[in-house]
């Protein structure tokens, strides 16, 4: 019996090393690289960016005309276009040594998609003081986003005050 | 454009590369967009004055711009091959009635000779500082004064003359930069080949430039550069994009930095 036990504890320590051993696998391949990761991220702001600068077609000059409830609809758009970019970004797997800089970055991330849905409001409610103060907000912060992930040589997933018409 | 040959053959060659390497910022980068490609940083600044601007027509400004190169490892610069400004479509350069200088007045004056020659044309200044590495020897970095002058027009475009003086390495180099409109959001670009005469040594790494100049024709003040601030009256401020910067490296590779900055309507 107390054979079989040890036997038993063996083969229980020997289950479990080679589980945890696999599972240790497993996260390593599951674990991106940062080229990996900036290569998944770009794959999927391309698309998105692009979008953007197509609804956002003409919102320059819909606000020197003064159609604010116009350019109001075009920020909308790239609003919704950028929350779900995020969302789908922010499910991708970060390689480990970059989490805190990511987490940083998100941070600025949640806070462009707020400023955009207060510009929206604002151009809607027609209080163009209160959206260029917001603007000048949002393009300071998309700057600071960006120097974040610098090293990560975004192009499409960087912050691109052009791409808002 | 050959260089004066002052401090000797090697001494010119590199003088020169300073000169007109146009760029390149190290620590100083820290400030204004920035953008990474691989280990080589982009960055640029810039403002114009005043920031008060007619909503309609333009008023005479100047511009003020800072930019460099550096790579995030502290490893050797890349060599450039040619750099180009771009500036938005609806500003405003006129050379108009301003008189010109030619590269041969330019090319073995100092800065001071320089200003003597052409002052009338001046239209900016700045400096320049670059990284040579020679064989055999330490990097160092060459600082040298520039000034801009209107130049002639060839080929149909306008030349701006950029002059610069390393005193420490007395070397002048003279190189023509063209002015010339495109389509799209950078419409007016100021863009030069360094040539291959700077050799392999220097490597830019970062550059000054204030450009503007007031002067008066036919009894009305004129201004090298304009700009309006085209909002409507229930903004006070508006957001525009002020600046692009690309840098052609050696091999082809482009590198580039765009910069957006406000402007208040009068």
């Amino acid at each position: 019996m107390k054979i079989g036990t040890q036997s038993t504890r063996w083969a229980v320590a020997l289950a479990l090393a080679l589980a945890l051993g696999g599972a240790a696998v497993a996260v390593a391949e599951e674990e991106p690289t940062r080229d990996e990761y900036v290569d998944q991220l770009e794959a999927i702001c391309k698309p998105d960016a692009l979008a953007t600068q197509r609804v956002m077609k003409g919102a320059r000059s819909d606000i020197q005309h003064e159609r604010l409830k116009v350019a109001a609809g075009k920020f909308a758009k790239a609003n919704s276009i950028f929350g779900s970019t995020v969302k789908e970004i922010s499910a991708v797997t970060r390689p480990p040594a970059d989490r805190e800089r990511l987490k940083t970055w998100f941070g600025y991330l949640k806070r462009q998609e707020s400023y955009l849905t207060k510009i929206t409001a604002k151009l809607r409610a027609e209080e163009a003081i209160a959206a260029q103060r917001l603007t000048a907000r949002f393009i300071h912060n998309g700057n600071l986003a960006n120097n974040v992930v610098l090293p990560f040589g975004f192009e499409y997933c960087s912050f691109k005050f052009s791409r808002f018409g | 454009m050959r260089p004066r040959r002052l401090g000797g053959r090697r001494a010119a060659g590199l003088a020169l590369g300073l000169l007109f390497a146009l760029l390149a910022w190290s620590a100083g980068a820290a400030n204004g967009e920035r953008s990474q490609r691989g280990d080589l940083i982009v960055a640029l600044q810039g403002k114009i004055s005043p920031l008060q601007l007619p909503r309609h027509g333009p008023a005479p400004v100047h511009l003020r711009l800072e930019g460099g190169l550096l790579t995030a490892d502290g490893d050797l610069l890349p060599r450039v091959d040619r750099v180009e400004i771009g500036f938005p479509a609806k500003g405003v350069i006129s050379t108009r009635g301003l008189p010109t200088c030619t590269v041969q007045r330019l090319r073995n004056a100092t800065s001071e000779g320089a200003l003597a020659a052409c002052r009338p044309a001046l239209i900016g200044h700045g400096s320049v500082e670059a990284d040579v590495l020679l064989p055999d020897q330490g990097a160092f970095r060459i600082h040298a004064r520039l000034l801009v002058f209107n130049g002639p027009r060839k080929q149909g475009h306008r030349l701006l003359l950029l002059h610069g003086y390393a005193p420490k390495l007395p070397t002048t180099v003279v190189l023509p930069f063209r002015l010339q409109r495109q389509r799209g959001r950078f419409g007016i670009t100021i863009g030069a080949d360094l040539p291959a005469a700077l050799g392999p040594w220097p490597h830019l790494a970062r550059f000054t430039l204030d450009l503007g100049r007031h002067y008066s024709f036919q009894g009305r003040t004129q201004s090298f550069i304009s700009a309006t601030c085209p909002i409507p009256p229930i903004f006070t401020e508006g957001f525009f994009s002020l600046a692009r910067i690309t840098y052609t490296l050696v091999g082809g590779r482009e590198v580039r930095q765009a910069i957006t900055r406000r402007c208040r309507g009068d």
